[in-house]
């Protein structure tokens, strides 16, 4: 392939947005790609950006949205509704007038292009998931020449296509760059229109196109270029042109003009007394307002209403006096907000707010284990490996050497389940036993739990500990160190300060991962907590510290813990590393974490579907089991908000499980370093996590993974609806919405920051991935001085005080 | 110049996560190394750029430096030039000499 159609693949690509696997499953922004434009501009032909007038208007009537809102709404986007006009003898607000509009005018509400795959889109992700299943009954031919090369060679021999089809296939180049560049000339597409042509051709499969990009990045089996030749050497050799897509947003009913609007606005205002004038008078002022972008003032509405209740509960200040007895570093999800709130129902407990990887990349494999995880961000790339090493061999030989039992068990079930030959035989000698673990794990998912645990011990892990020594240097490990204090604003350690990481656990759940840590890469955070307190308590990284100005007291002790957001049970990890001194505290923890964790479940349970916060918590714990279960936690559905600043200004706060929470104390930040890096990592990440929640909850057929009852898994790469087409992106249905309504409130990212306005306007403009976001309004920003100053937006023309509107409104 | 061989330089800057398909480009073009600045700062067409973030590598600039004889990056600059008619980045291209020109054949 030339250069030049090399280059065309890549613009054609770049608009595509990477999709991670299930086993690493990582919130992404699925418009990334527009956050370069205005929000408003960035429909896609399987995107809506907006509610329907349906529910906008059902929210308006509940109250959900006010005048108060629409006004606030329609000033934030046309500063013009400000002022006031004369009609006749009467003057009259201008935003009064929109506000009639808004209410009254009808508009067609967008859906996304229908997207029905054709007969080449069925059969091209037929052959893409036959080659990529890493777990097939059959491995695929020649997949060694790559998707090309395999398809080309068999497709010879596919009775699918027709045999003058198959005949032309055999003088089609052998290189996938080379087909390409013949189909294209084959198809006759102009030069002008390549990009165009491919770009078309990308969209048709977007699931299976945004993991080959991820693919091609991470692993390289597999590349766009390829997947190209293969579909339009299939067209060409069908002779079918390639399809151009029907436009986004069709909405089936036309606008009312701007005259038509102004006469029912007019007479809603005036009665019976109306003139030409009257009409005109207003028509100049709706016109500023067009019914297009009517679904955005909506939603904006929609926005500002949550925010005008959020900042006022900002006011109060909630100081830990004293030394605190225990500290607790848990993750910014909002999932921690719940856990936090009521571990701090007691006094002598203090909290801190920090991603969840506390700051250490690092690709983590246990000791002996054959796989290992990225457990990192999605924005920094694994350079450290960590292991364990075990710190009694006796106990560790003993559980190894039952784990490998236990491995070569399950292969051999597996093998004799899947074996062509075998299945039936096996079946009528083991299927009493399955048969019977399978009713008892259906119908008393607990107890089969519980059996489980029993019967198979080799699952303990041997005592260890994490070698984040023989990664990170001890330079290194005290910068680490330092950033963690710096960036949540830490000046003071209690006895004992306890790094929770948190996991997600749920049986029979293809979307497991997308309920762990995703600061962690959508892994467990435990390993990231085991390795930070190992950090923290070295008493070289400790003098280190020391030397900087961080004095950690002897008396302070590190523990990594782990928080269970299905059952919202903590754990302490590593408690053979936990000196006898501490045994008081240890306790403590305990004993506080169950009580927390049972009033966090009974809270938790008024939300999700199918439980009563009136039964026990066994049943509510034991959802994570039952692998009939589709609703096992709602994940970080609600989220809409994130706080940057000190947690005495959200203490005692219900926040409601729906806002990141990330420490930061701007007096302990002088050079804004710690406050940039907050910006430009946690706040992205957020960011990425609160638009994939927005786009599954709009879009849950295109941009959503749609309901799980139907999905059937491709190895660990994602889930098809049904047993065939493309591979389904972003969040199921039940991530997002029960029955046919939403229990996620699909709202954009208020991000709140407590620090110097100038800092923080710095740190925006000299980072073009906050200028994208703000300016173009994928996320909006307040921030304040201190506790004692006045909120400001931040607007593409700087500082403005927020609006009244935003202070002091009722919930 | 002092018996040094004359070559062509391309230094390509653009967003972290763009770097891939120009490295492609790069080695497709038949050059037998690049070097690539991760976290590049300054003032261009976008605005301020902050170089290198903690923990954020994809959201930064970054540089690709490569140098081939001139008869074979004239395609190569067509590729790129093309590249970045859709998306943000600049190329610049200069004349260059190296004293070990068979490292760049």
């Amino acid at each position: 392939m030339s250069l030049i159609l090399r280059a065309h693949v890549a613009a054609a690509a770049h608009d595509v947005v990477s999709s991670w696997p299930l086993e690493s499953f990582i919130a992404v922004n699925p418009l990334a790609s527009r956050e370069s434009h205005p929000f408003e501009t960035s429909a896609t032909p399987d995107a809506t950006l907006t509610r329907s007038r349906d529910a906008y208007l059902s929210d308006y009537r509940l109250g959900r949205i006010d005048n108060t809102d629409l006004e606030a709404a329609l000033i934030e986007r046309i500063p013009a509704f400000a002022t006031s006009f004369t009609v006749g003898t009467s003057t009259i607000s201008a935003k009064r007038v929109a506000v009639l509009d808004l209410t009254t005018v009808e508009w067609g509400s967008p859906r996304p292009a229908d997207g029905t795959p054709t007969w080449i889109d069925e059969y091209v992700a037929a052959w893409v998931s036959t080659y990529l299943n890493p777990d097939p009954l059959w491995m695929m031919p020649h997949s060694e020449r790559g998707l090309f090369g395999a398809w080309r060679h068999l497709a010879r021999h596919d009775t699918a296509l027709p045999r003058r089809a198959r005949r032309k296939l055999g003088g089609v180049p052998s290189e996938p760059d080379g087909a390409l560049a013949w189909a294209l000339n084959e198809l006759e597409i102009p030069s002008q229109k390549i990009v165009a042509s491919l770009r078309e051709e990308l969209n048709r499969l977007p699931g299976w196109v945004g993991h080959i990009k991820w693919r091609a990045d991470r692993i390289g089996d597999i590349d766009i270029a390829s997947y190209l030749a293969v579909r339009f050497v299939l067209r060409a050799i069908l002779d079918i042109s390639p399809v151009h897509t029907s436009g986004p947003s069709d909405t089936g009913s036309p606008e009312p003009t701007v005259w038509q609007r102004a006469e029912t606005v007019t007479r809603s205002l005036l009665g019976s007394e109306v003139t030409r004038e009257h009409i005109a008078a207003i028509a100049r002022v709706l016109a500023n307002h067009p019914v297009t972008e009517h679904p955005y003032t909506w939603q904006k509405a929609y926005e500002i209403h949550y925010r005008a209740a959020l900042m006022p509960a900002l006011s109060a200040t909630h100081e830990v006096h004293g030394r605190p007895e225990m500290q607790l570093v848990m993750c910014i999800d909002p999932r921690s907000e719940g856990m936090r709130r009521h571990l701090e129902c007691d006094p002598g407990v203090e909290t801190f707010g920090f991603a969840g990887f506390f700051g250490i990349p690092m690709r983590f494999a246990r000791y002996r284990a054959r796989g290992s995880i990225d457990s990192l961000p999605a924005l920094l790339t694994a350079r450290h490996h960590i292991t364990e090493d075990p710190t009694d061999m006796a106990q560790t030989r003993r559980l190894l050497a039952r784990a490998r039992n236990r491995d070569a068990f399950r292969k051999a079930n597996h093998h004799a389940d899947s074996n062509a030959a075998t299945p039936f035989a096996f079946a009528e000698v083991t299927g009493w036993i399955f048969g019977a673990a399978s009713i008892l794990r259906t119908f008393t998912p607990a107890l089969h739990a519980r059996l489980a645990r029993a019967l198979t011990p080799a699952l303990e892990r041997p005592d260890s500990t994490v070698t984040v020594a023989d990664s990170f240097s001890l330079q290194d490990r005290a910068a680490m160190a330092r950033t963690a204090v710096r960036m949540m604003g830490m000046t003071g350690f209690a006895p004992l300060v306890v790094l929770a990481g948190h996991k997600s656990e749920s049986a029979n759940n293809l979307f497991e991962s997308a309920l762990d840590c995703g600061a962690c890469g959508g892994n467990p955070g435990a390993a990231n907590a085991r390795a930070a307190a190992a950090i923290f308590n070295d008493p070289a990284v400790r003098e280190l510290l020391s030397t900087g100005g961080i004095d950690i007291p002897a008396d302070t002790v590190f523990a990594a813990a782990e928080h269970n957001t299905a059952t919202d049970a903590m754990t302490l990890l590593d408690q053979h590393l936990l000196p006898r001194s501490h045994d008081q505290f240890v306790q403590r923890f305990d004993r506080l974490s169950r009580t927390a964790g049972d009033h966090l479940l009974r809270e938790r349970a008024n939300d999700l579907p199918g439980a009563s916060r009136r039964r026990s918590s066994t049943p509510l714990r034991a959802r994570a089991h039952d692998w009939a279960e589709v609703y096992p936690e709602l994940g970080l559905a609600g989220n809409a908000a994130m706080i940057i600043g000190p947690r005495r200004i959200t203490r005692g706060v219900d926040l409601g499980r729906r806002v990141f929470l990330h420490s930061y104390e701007s007096g302990e930040d002088p050079d804004g370093t710690a406050l940039e890096t907050i910006m430009t990592a946690p706040l992205v990440v957020a960011q990425w996590i609160n638009h994939q929640y927005y786009f599954s909850a709009l879009n849950p057929t295109t941009l959503g993974a749609g309901t799980k009852t139907i999905h059937n898994a491709v190895g660990t790469i994602g889930v098809l609806a049904g047993g065939s087409g493309d591979l389904r992106r972003g969040l199921p249905w039940q991530s997002v919405g029960c029955g046919t309504e939403l229990f996620h409130e699909p709202m954009r990212l208020a991000v709140v920051i407590q620090a110097p306005l100038e800092r923080v306007g710095d740190i925006v403009s000299r980072n073009q991935v906050l200028r994208n976001l703000l300016d173009n309004d994928w996320i909006t920003l307040t921030a304040r001085h201190d506790s004692t100053a006045v909120w400001h937006r931040y607007t593409r023309y700087g500082w403005s005080q927020a609006p009244i509107t935003t202070e002091g409104r009722r919930s | 110049m002092n018996n040094l061989t004359k070559m062509t330089r391309l230094e390509v800057i653009v967003p972290a996560r763009d770097a891939p398909p120009i490295r492609d480009l790069i080695t497709s073009a038949g050059a037998t190394g690049y070097t690539s600045v991760s976290g590049v700062s300054g003032i261009g067409h976008h605005g301020q750029h902050s170089g290198a973030l903690l923990f954020n590598e994809y959201d930064t600039l970054t540089m690709l430096i490569t140098v081939l004889p001139p008869d074979k990056a004239g395609d190569l600059i067509d590729a790129v030039r093309e590249l970045l008619s859709t998306s943000s980045g600049v190329m610049f291209v200069a004349d260059t000499y190296v004293s070990r020109p068979d490292y760049f054949q």
